[in-house]
């Protein structure tokens, strides 16, 4: 599936690319996966990151990816 | 999750009751963070820095240990070597590395008002005394505080071990550049190229403080067993518990943290300063020790927002159609990396719809206190520049400033800049609603402008846990981890009421210590109405539940044969369909059934919707002195369901008139050395009573599917429009576009006057 | 340092207390006599949390010294309810949700009686420029305003025999 990667991961982590295409069963698995391309991403992921499944902020990353066609990492977003 | 058919149906949701913990309020009797004392306290104070930017050669602190009454002092030293390991601060994320230097400085200080040592004694002049008797051997080194100084090729750097984040190649020399990330659609130049016209400009901010009137405070006592007890203000107790065990290498169920009041955040309480201070000096002494911030070190030594430089270019075809945008930022960080230029980036179009967009983000490394989430963190800056550059595509086309924004506007469903659909926002219903309303069509006087702006924020979830239990007489208690700023008591009572249908007055509301309830995230970015909400809504549901199961078994029926309503527990079997029994019937027989009655939820929520305002302000400007006053003044806003009006319309106009004061007035005045001269309310000037007109406020109430309540965050949004909003007024009433903010007397004289 | 003997009449009640001679009356109610109503927001007279009213006098008590207090008549938000019943600029705030976090209530509380002892009618500039001094960053102060409004309505009406 097409995972999007916003910034500043994208350069931070995966070499400037902002789309990759990985398979995984769910959020656990995409994060173990993206830390094989970048060793390291995993460390930072559960406090800096977070993702969008279709379109959809899920906040808890043993949701299942089947039938997802698109994951969006983006940064955690502070607030006030 | 059961959402109520029908919206409008409540029975205390949307009322304006009398807050649970009101009276203690109006009495004086609350304890707020300063007013805490523990049995044979002791009283400690910070020494600060005096230099912008210095290298500690050595710290001389036998003198202040020998004055009498002196029982420990603590340096840089004291702290743990702690590992650079990302941690999350409230709903940021930051070094623990640079949270523990922030808290006492080691080998360098990086803003004037740096801690460099603490003394605990038996009286507050004794600890002051003793700090005069403390000998910093400092190294200064030259400081830089202005964005595009600390960018340039020959600016003094900060940190040694900083590289820019989000570029690629990582660089390998260390720079002020913090971070910078780009996001963007479309073909910004091509359409820029094509556009009918465009507008430029460069719009700039000042660093703000978020200004809560209570200073930061706390106790803390560290026993001999390890066991560390913290009593503080903050706006999440469980992050004090974690940020100060990881700073301390500290078990966190070593350490149980009890909330106070808080006196205000906005954001400037999701962190910590003086909590692991305190424990140290505890540790090192054996007594209870206070630490309290003066209003001079809290201006000195805690969290601004970022001040930025925003550049921005506009274009649009001549129906008004947004078609391009391009616009490079740069935000203040302050001493240490934080993380508001992806916010910034992200929030700046995400009101609108426009094809084609290149947004870039800065974060710069300065000689200043790091920046702090202030409502809505990176967000009404460069929703400023936006705003402004929307009004002036407006005045070129001659097009009316609501139309050209309602057909550029974001609606429910459109992908934000991330390509994440926005949900159920109200946008649209918010600028119709300032169209319609008098304040846009009534008249103005003499040297005065209208300015009107919007602004949005993406809002959050995140973890909260809830008890409800019943007492035995039927009575109804709710406690929660979540810190109540500003009523958020009042709101949780409401939704148990609600959901229970017991009366309100028959709820009330605790807000447990860290070892007494389970973890729950900050009070900040907009989420504990919505998410603590939601974890007391579901408890309620699970004792209604469990209530008809106790029913069904005083009655031998079945439990899907009980139903529950006002009377409490009503019997829909057959032939004992009279049958009922209260909410205290049954919590009589708590002794002999299966026990007490109680549920606890925790709760991880998505399904949490953007808010989104739209803010229209009138000034005056007296042309002789360049002075502005806002004359009347009008906050729209998307609020969801608002579950106590009173307190969504206090959030919208207080951020609003905290708004007005970034806008007009309030600016850190920095000296050549790099100190600040003004840290005090006389010289950093907030808005009073005198300053500021009645806010109206208009809460378009869309209620988001994703609540049982409907409720959609309110409390970031309110400062986000009032930059754009005041500026463009200014801009209209003084006839000269305004950029630089605050607009302060001589800055409108001077564009009014250009010739004298 | 030797200390200072103050006898003083504090909501009433005659108190006595030691002192330093440099210590302000604000520190003296908080950490003497236990007086944590009044709130230290900024020590330099510029916030309004600490407001007292000394021998009629609505002022800063952390610019006050202490020492000062000797012989007066000292009133705090500790004395604004007749024992358990909330004074109306109390019972305002509350209904009108006029304080968010509440730290600056107590200044607030404090100003507006003082107010309404002297005015009955305020107009709302009135209201707004006598409670200039008091800073409160949370509510915009709409309906703090509103609050002091209502009150002084409901006093005339108490004061008017029906
Ligand atoms: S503490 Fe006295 S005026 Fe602020
Ligand atoms: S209610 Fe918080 S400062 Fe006024």
């Amino acid at each position: 599936m097409r995972i999007v990667v916003m910034p500043p991961f994208d350069n931070e982590f995966f070499g400037g690319k902002d789309r990759l295409d990985l398979e995984a069963g769910n959020l656990f698995g995409m994060v173990r996966e993206l830390d094989a391309l970048s060793p390291g991403f995993s460390d930072v992921a559960g406090v800096r990151a977070q993702f969008a499944i279709d379109g959809v902020v899920v906040p808890d990353w043993s949701t299942s990816l089947a039938g997802a066609s698109e994951v969006i990492l983006l940064p955690r977003v502070g607030g006030g | 999750m059961n959402a109520p058919e029908s919206k409008r149906a409540f029975r205390y949701v949307g009322t304006r009751p009398v807050r649970p913990d009101g009276v203690e309020k109006v009495t004086g009797k609350a304890i707020y963070g300063p007013d805490y004392q523990a049995a044979n306290m002791l009283h400690g104070a910070i020494l600060r820095s005096p230099h912008a930017h210095a290298r500690v050669r050595s710290i001389d602190t036998k003198k202040a240990e020998a004055l009498t009454g002196v029982k420990a002092v603590v340096t840089g030293a004291d702290f743990p070597t702690t590992e650079h390991i990302i941690m999350a601060v409230g709903e940021s994320s930051s070094d623990l590395v640079h949270l523990s230097r922030n808290c006492m400085a080691q080998d360098k200080v990086l803003y004037d008002g740096h801690a460099v040592a603490a003394v605990a004694a038996t009286s507050d002049e004794i600890a002051r005394e003793a700090l005069d008797l403390i000998e910093v051997d400092y190294e200064v080194l030259p400081h830089v505080l202005g964005i595009e100084e600390a960018l340039a090729d020959d600016a003094p750097v900060l940190h040694d071990d900083v590289f820019t984040k989000g570029v690629n190649p990582t660089p390998d020399k260390p720079s002020n550049a913090a971070m910078r990330v780009e996001m963007g659609k479309g073909d910004p130049e091509k359409a820029m190229a094509d556009a009918d016209v465009t507008v430029s400009g460069r719009y700039t901010c000042e660093a703000v403080h978020q200004g809560y009137i209570e200073p930061h405070a706390c106790v803390s006592a560290w026993d001999s067993d390890g066991q560390v007890r913290i009593w503080a203000s903050s706006q999440g107790h469980f992050a004090v518990r974690s940020l100060t065990a990881k700073i301390l290498l500290i078990s966190e169920a070593d350490i149980r943290v009890t909330p106070l009041e808080i006196g205000g955040g906005f954001g400037g309480k999701t962190t910590i300063y003086l909590e692991p201070v305190a424990t140290l000096l505890s540790k090192k002494s054996g007594r209870p020790v206070r630490l309290a911030m003066s209003r001079a070190e809290v201006f000195r030594a805690s969290g601004p927002a970022p001040g930025a430089v925003i550049d921005i270019t506009m274009g649009a075809n001549k129906d008004g159609m947004i078609t391009a945008v391009d616009m490079e930022f740069k935000y203040h960080a302050g001493a240490y990396p934080a993380i508001t230029a992806h916010s910034g980036a992200s929030s700046a179009l995400s009101h609108y719809t426009i094809e084609n967009s290149r947004v870039i983000g800065w974060e710069v490394l300065c000689n200043r206190p790091g920046t702090k989430a202030y409502r809505a963190p990176g967000a009404p800056q460069s929703i400023y520049a936006v705003e402004c550059a929307l009004d002036e595509i407006a005045e070129k086309l001659g097009m009316d400033k609501i139309e050209i924004r309602l057909k550029n506007a974001a609606r429910p469903g459109d992908p934000n800049i991330m390509g994440i659909p926005q949900g159920e926002i109200g946008y649209v219903e918010c600028l119709e609603a300032a169209r319609d309303h008098p304040h846009w069509s009534a008249p103005l006087g003499p040297n005065q402008g209208r300015g009107i702006a919007g602004g949005a924020w993406g809002n959050y979830g995140g973890p909260s846990t809830a008890q409800v239990s019943i007492a035995e007489d039927g009575t109804v208690l709710v406690t929660t981890g979540s810190p109540d700023i500003g009523g958020s008591r009042a709101a949780m009572a409401m939704m148990a009421a609600e959901t229970l249908q017991v009366p309100y007055e028959k709820v009330r509301v605790a807000i447990a210590d860290t070892s007494s309830i389970g973890y729950s995230m900050v009070t900040g970015g907009s989420r504990t109405t919505f998410a603590t909400g939601l974890a007391v809504t579901n408890a309620s549901n699970e004792i209604i539940e469990n209530l008809k199961g106790r029913a069904a078994n005083i009655w031998e029926v079945n439990a899907s044969e009980v139903a529950w309503g006002e009377e409490g527990a009503v019997c829909l079997a057959e032939g004992k369909t009279d049958e009922t029994m209260s909410l205290a019937a049954l919590a009589a027989r708590t002794t002999f059934m299966v026990g007490a009655i109680g549920a606890e939820s925790s709760v991880n929520p998505g399904g949490f919707l953007p808010g989104v305002g739209v803010h229209i302000c009138d000034t005056e400007v007296d042309p002789e002195t360049g002075h502005a006053k806002v004359v009347r003044y009008t906050a729209i806003q998307d609020v969801g369901q608002p579950i106590h009006p009173d307190y969504v319309e206090g959030q919208m106009q207080g951020g609003a008139v905290q708004g007005i004061g970034w806008a007009l007035n309030e600016a850190y005045l920095y000296n050549d050395k790099g100190c600040l001269d003004n840290p005090g309310f006389l010289d950093y000037r907030m808005p009073v009573a005198s300053d500021v007109p009645m806010i109206d406020t208009v809460m378009v109430e869309k209620f988001n599917p994703g609540h049982p309540y409907g409720i959609k965050g309110v409390g970031e949004v309110p400062i986000v429009p009032p930059l754009g909003a005041v500026a463009c007024s200014v801009s209209e009433a003084a006839g000269v576009r305004m950029r630089d903010l605050p607009l302060t007397p001589d800055r409108v004289h001077e564009a009014m006057h250009p010739d004298d | 340092m030797s200390k200072i003997h103050v006898t003083t009449t504090i909501n009433g009640d005659e108190s006595e207390f030691l002192c330093t001679p440099g210590e302000t009356l604000l520190d003296a109610l908080r950490n003497r006599l236990g007086l944590t109503g009044s709130k230290e927001g900024c020590g330099s007279g510029d916030c309004g949390a600490c407001t007292v009213v000394m021998d009629g006098q609505m002022v800063c008590s952390c610019l006050v010294l202490a020492a000062e207090a000797q012989g007066t008549t000292i009133d705090t938000v500790e004395g604004v309810a007749e024992g358990s019943e909330l004074h109306p600029v109390q019972q305002k705030f509350l209904e009108r949700g006029a304080l968010q976090c509440g730290f600056c209530t107590p200044g607030f509380i404090v100003a507006s009686k003082a107010l309404l002892d002297h005015n009955p009618d305020p107009s709302e500039t009135e209201i707004r420029y006598w409670l200039a001094g008091n800073l409160c960053r949370c509510t915009g102060y709409d309906k703090i305003v509103r609050a002091v409004q209502d009150a002084a309505a409901e006093l005339r009406q108490e004061r008017t025999p029906a």
